[in-house]
């Protein structure tokens, strides 16, 4: 066992609560603005109106809206679930306060406190180089190191870059993502509110990790986080995003719709936890595009939600860009975790790798629904995947589905997958060392996932694994 | 060699129409613009979809009915998101009112 | 010109659906009503993704009777004289699923061993067949095995008693017709208790060139493995190369009862073809062995099967796929273990080797497991024929060609391991042959 994982596992040892009492809390609020439930023409108009937004993105909505009614709900991922969605129920846009706060202390006590719970301030302290928190549909509290600001770098939330920098949203506004994708992106593009624009100048290294955070706190809310990340040429950058919910009844919905581009040798690390609590259902739409010898890398974890629908795809369009998609998902009791990773090479010389790494427990189904396409101008391209799923509990559901399109014949094209569960051995084996069988079991679900949680800064990955453990608790069957 | 077959008459399909068609288990589908007549692959280079399913919009490009992707009738090239590179344009000639194209 | 998205309906007159007793009758009306009713499938659909469905509609009106190729007689001879060298032992022709014609060893007729027309089956062992027919390939599998449900006009029907082994091969030719003809061959196989048997299942003939008259085989096979038994059955389908084929497969092993299926194709212009095995006893096996080899603009789509209904099976796959010129090939490989089956092991593995320029290929192993207590993997790869190969054998003084024709013999050679020598030579031979030229 490696040395950091050992001291991983003495973090976690500290860290036992559960996530009601961590994250599943929510705060009696008074809207500043609490519109009323149900979509249409009018409610769109409000979020454009008060937003006091540009003429053409009106227009980008009302349209996006129809799309929306005419898109028909997604028959693969889980149908069933998705019949749960009433869209007539939902609350598409909730101002909690008048107008973000650049510093900590103007924040309202209340949501200070919940992000003061989720350790957002020490964490920006620590080693962030910007922070933004989403609370409902808009941004609260945002801050960038002055030296980047000075670099040029822009880091701002969604609805302050439509104001400050339209004609560079403009420019690359629903370039990536369409809203004729699919049935949610329509609806993000129709109420998108909050999320981070980030644009990187010519060159400039960030250096420090950009983190947003994004949290919902009320009932039967929909939370429609717009993010647009611009590398332009040699620019090179880490975001990192997080996101949770207190824990209700009844079900909200998080339909965000992320957009990245990396322009020619350009880098982005793009990664996120993502840790809904059990009723909310996550269906986002993230698509890059990596041009010309760029390189673009998901780390993307998935945690909690009832159902989670997800497939952050990289098109590589410039000779020699690179996509690396580096993802874990774990399904607990009624979860069903339906994530995968799309890679598309559309020029020669693109290579791409996808790590897939899925826990099922209990009833938890875990999907991995991924596609590699490979175009006939994509000569010389190299794609692999691996896919690993571990099952624990009589119950527990995996499944695969790949799909590999290969329209060239001079490429490389590799798949893998693995299903098991724990190891009898493996159990026997460390049981006889003194452990107790939970935390055997714990000690394998780790291993199982340290490719991953090597990927993540030390900070998450001692939160992730600190997740695993309470997903885990009283795992014995 | 271009080899051309004859695949339709000029009037079964109206001006901003197109018609899909089976030649050689090619599948082809002949748009019909302001410009003129033009053959094209019947497939989305998104998700394989058959284009003919979609429209011709006023700047005579083919939106595919799934996604929204567009292609341009003339050169194949994509004008337009989810899909990313363009699909194959066939030669088509038009002798006496009948529309010939040509598949190698 | 054939305008796409056509459907044509089963007439209420179509006199297959008169052919058998009532409760045939019935089942055969039934599966029309259930055609007609089904809409064409849509292309977004998973199976359909890849293949246009309407190719396998077919206008009844248009339909003529079977001609066969030129040099059919010829081919018969030869079939005929292999039965007699001992080559197999039972040869069966069966032409355009309307006229069958049985030629089987005495041995196997003492041992009780049935080797019939279905249509006489029905009569003659009415008990096992209908316990059997429409048990695996029947209307609610799709809109096509409605078609074949409906319309078939003949088929074979083949009982191995309890406890019989049939040493040398069953050989089925099935002879399509040529432009015009649509044909509907079914077959039914009922392998009993600890017996064992080698199947055959040549399909040839068909239209020789894409037309607008291509000719349609529209097949059905359901396998019955009883406890213990073991059935090998090969699927070859070299039929002409402006043929449509769509095949169905089916096959149930019991308790212990091992298949294998080798799935081979190197004929028709567009062929989909589905091979499934329900592992339905305790500790029954499951192997199958594909190999596809396409040219020119040959279009063949595969899904295979494995579902694992009981505890304690096991299961392998190993698919490969050549292509070259504009030939394209897609394959979904589904292997689907059910909750109640613990303790199974299952494995996949897809290959692909694209020769030239031009070819396409989709793949798509899939995985859905719905219990814990499995070992399980699937793997898939796509490529060229690895140029330091090429040149590694260059070095050894083979020329490319060659080279070539070698590293695509190794490619192949696990598939033809599992079948018999003279069915392996004839086949190294179709896959000499395709070499030529690249």
């Amino acid at each position: 066992m490696s040395e950091s994982l050992n001291k991983q596992n003495q973090e976690l040892s500290k860290l036992n609560e559960d996530y009601e009492s961590k994250y599943g809390f929510h705060d009696p609020v008074d809207y500043f603005h609490k519109g009323t439930k149900g979509i249409n023409h009018e409610v769109v108009e409000m979020i454009s109106k008060m937003k006091k937004e540009p003429k053409w993105m009106a227009e980008i909505r009302h349209e996006a809206l129809e799309v929306f009614y005419k898109k028909e709900m997604p028959k693969w991922g889980n149908a069933e679930i998705l019949k749960e969605i009433d869209f007539d129920d939902i609350y598409y846009f909730m101002k909690p306060i008048e107008a973000k706060k650049d510093d900590w202390d103007d924040v309202p006590e209340y949501i200070k406190k919940t992000f003061d719970k989720l350790g957002i301030p020490e964490a920006e302290k620590k080693f962030l180089g910007g922070v933004s928190a989403q609370y409902e549909s808009e941004v609260v509290y945002h801050s960038m190191q002055k030296d980047l600001e000075k670099k040029g770098i822009i880091f701002l939330d969604m609805d302050s870059a439509l104001r400050e920098y339209p004609e560079i949203v403009r420019e690359h506004f629903g370039t990536v993502i369409p809203s004729t994708d699919n049935k949610f992106a329509a609806l993000n593009t129709a109420v998108w509110s909050g999320g981070s624009f980030i644009y990187v100048p010519k060159g400039i290294d960030v250096g420090i990790p950009l983190q947003a955070y994004f949290r919902i706190n009320a009932e039967n809310m929909g939370q429609f986080e717009r993010t647009l990340i611009v590398a332009d040429e040699g620019a090179r950058l880490h975001y990192i995003e997080g996101c949770t919910a207190p824990v209700y009844s009844t079900n909200s919905l998080h339909t965000a719709v992320v957009e990245l581009k990396a322009l020619d040798d350009a880098y982005i690390r793009y990664t996120t936890i993502q840790n809904w609590s059990r009723n909310i259902y996550n269906l986002v739409t993230k698509r890059a595009s990596a041009y010309k010898n760029s390189t673009i890398e998901w780390v993307d974890g998935n945690l909690g939600s009832r159902l989670t629908m997800k497939y952050p795809c990289v098109q590589l369009l410039g000779e020699g860009a690179k996509g690396e998609m580096l993802s874990v998902a774990f399904a607990g009791i009624d979860q069903h975790q339906d994530a995968g990773a799309k890679m598309i090479h559309a020029a020669p010389n693109t290579s791409s790798r996808i790590t897939s790494k899925s826990i099922s427990k209990d009833n938890g189904r875990a999907t991995y629904r991924g596609m590699v396409k490979i175009h006939k101008n994509a000569t010389g391209a190299k794609a692999s995947v691996e896919c690993d799923a571990l099952l624990i509990g009589e119950n527990a559901r995996s499944d695969t589905y790949p799909t590999m399109e290969i329209d060239n014949e001079q490429v490389r094209v590799e798949h893998e997958a693995r299903v098991s569960k724990v190891a009898e051995e493996q159990l026997f084996y460390l049981t006889s060392r003194g452990l107790t069988e939970d935390e055997a079991r714990l000690l394998i679900v780790n291993g199982f996932m340290e490719p991953f949680t090597k990927a993540l800064p030390l900070e998450y990955a001692v939160e992730l694994n600190r997740l695993i453990e309470l997903e885990m608790e009283g795992s014995i069957g | 060699m271009a080899n051309f077959k004859k695949i339709a008459h000029i009037n079964d399909i109206p001006l901003g129409k197109m018609k899909s068609f089976s030649l050689n288990f090619e599948n082809i589908v002949i748009c019909h613009t302001e410009q003129g007549f033009y053959a094209v692959e019947n497939v989305c280079s998104h998700d394989s979809a058959p284009i003919s399913d979609g429209h011709i919009d006023s700047d005579g490009h083919i939106v595919c009915a799934r996604h929204g992707a567009k292609f341009d009738c003339k050169s194949g090239d994509v004008k337009a998101p989810p899909a990313v590179v363009g699909i194959e344009t066939f030669e088509l000639k038009i002798e006496n009112d009948e529309i010939y194209i040509s598949i190698d | 010109m054939k305008i796409q998205n056509q459907d044509f309906i089963i007439p209420e007159m179509t006199p297959e659906l008169k052919r058998g007793p009532k409760w045939l009758q019935d089942k055969r009306t039934a599966s029309k009503k259930s055609y007609n009713n089904t809409p064409i499938p849509r292309r977004g659909l998973h199976l359909w993704r890849y293949t246009d469905p309407t190719k396998f509609v077919v206008d009844k009106a248009q339909v003529t009777d079977a001609v066969f190729r030129d040099n059919f007689d010829e081919v018969i001879k030869s079939e005929l004289a292999l039965f007699k060298d001992g080559h197999s032992s039972a040869f069966v022709l069966d032409k355009a699923g309307r006229d069958i014609a049985f030629h089987i060893n005495d041995k196997l007729t003492a041992d009780g061993i049935i080797i019939s027309k279905l249509s006489d089956a029905v009569e003659s062992h009415f008990d096992i067949v209908n316990k059997h027919l429409y048990a695996q390939v029947n209307s609610n599998t799709g809109k096509f095995e409605a078609m074949n449900s409906a319309l078939w006009n003949d088929g074979i029907f083949i009982y191995i008693p309890d406890g019989k082994s049939v040493e040398k091969p069953i050989h089925l030719l099935r002879e399509s017709g040529l432009d015009n003809s649509a044909q509907f061959p079914r077959l039914l196989v009922v392998v009993g208790k600890n017996s064992e048997v080698t199947i055959i299942d040549e399909y040839s003939g068909g239209s020789e060139k894409q037309s607008d008259n291509m000719s349609l085989t529209n097949s059905a096979v359901e396998i019955f493995g009883d406890v213990d038994s073991r059935t090998r059955y090969i699927s070859l389908q070299r039929n002409g190369e402006g043929a449509k084929v769509y095949l169905s497969h089916r096959a149930k092993a019991e308790q212990n009862a091992s298949v294998l299926t080798v799935p081979l194709a190197f004929g028709a212009a567009v062929s989909k073809q589905n091979f499934g095995v329900t592992l339905n006893g305790t500790g029954a096996d499951s192997k199958m062995y594909g190999l596809l080899f396409g040219g020119g603009r040959q279009h063949y789509d595969n899904h295979t099967l494995h579902h694992h209904i009981a505890g304690k099976t096991t299961s392998d796959i190993n698919f490969k796929v050549v292509l070259k010129d504009k030939a394209n090939s897609a394959y979904t490989g589904l292997i689907k273990i059910e909750n109640e089956a613990k303790t199974c092991e299952a494995y996949q593995e897809n290959r692909n080797l694209l020769l030239t320029k031009g070819c396409k290929v989709e793949t798509i192993p899939e995985l859905e497991i719905l219990n814990e207590d499995v070992i399980c993997s699937h793997g898939a790869t796509i490529g060229p024929i690895d140029p330091e190969m090429i040149f590694f054998l260059k070095c050894r003084g083979i020329n490319k060609t060659e080279a070539t024709r070698m590293i695509v013999s190794g490619f192949v050679e696990a598939t033809l391991k599992q079948v018999p020598a003279d069915l392996k030579e004839k086949i190294s031979e179709f896959v000499t042959k395709r070499l030529e030229n690249i």
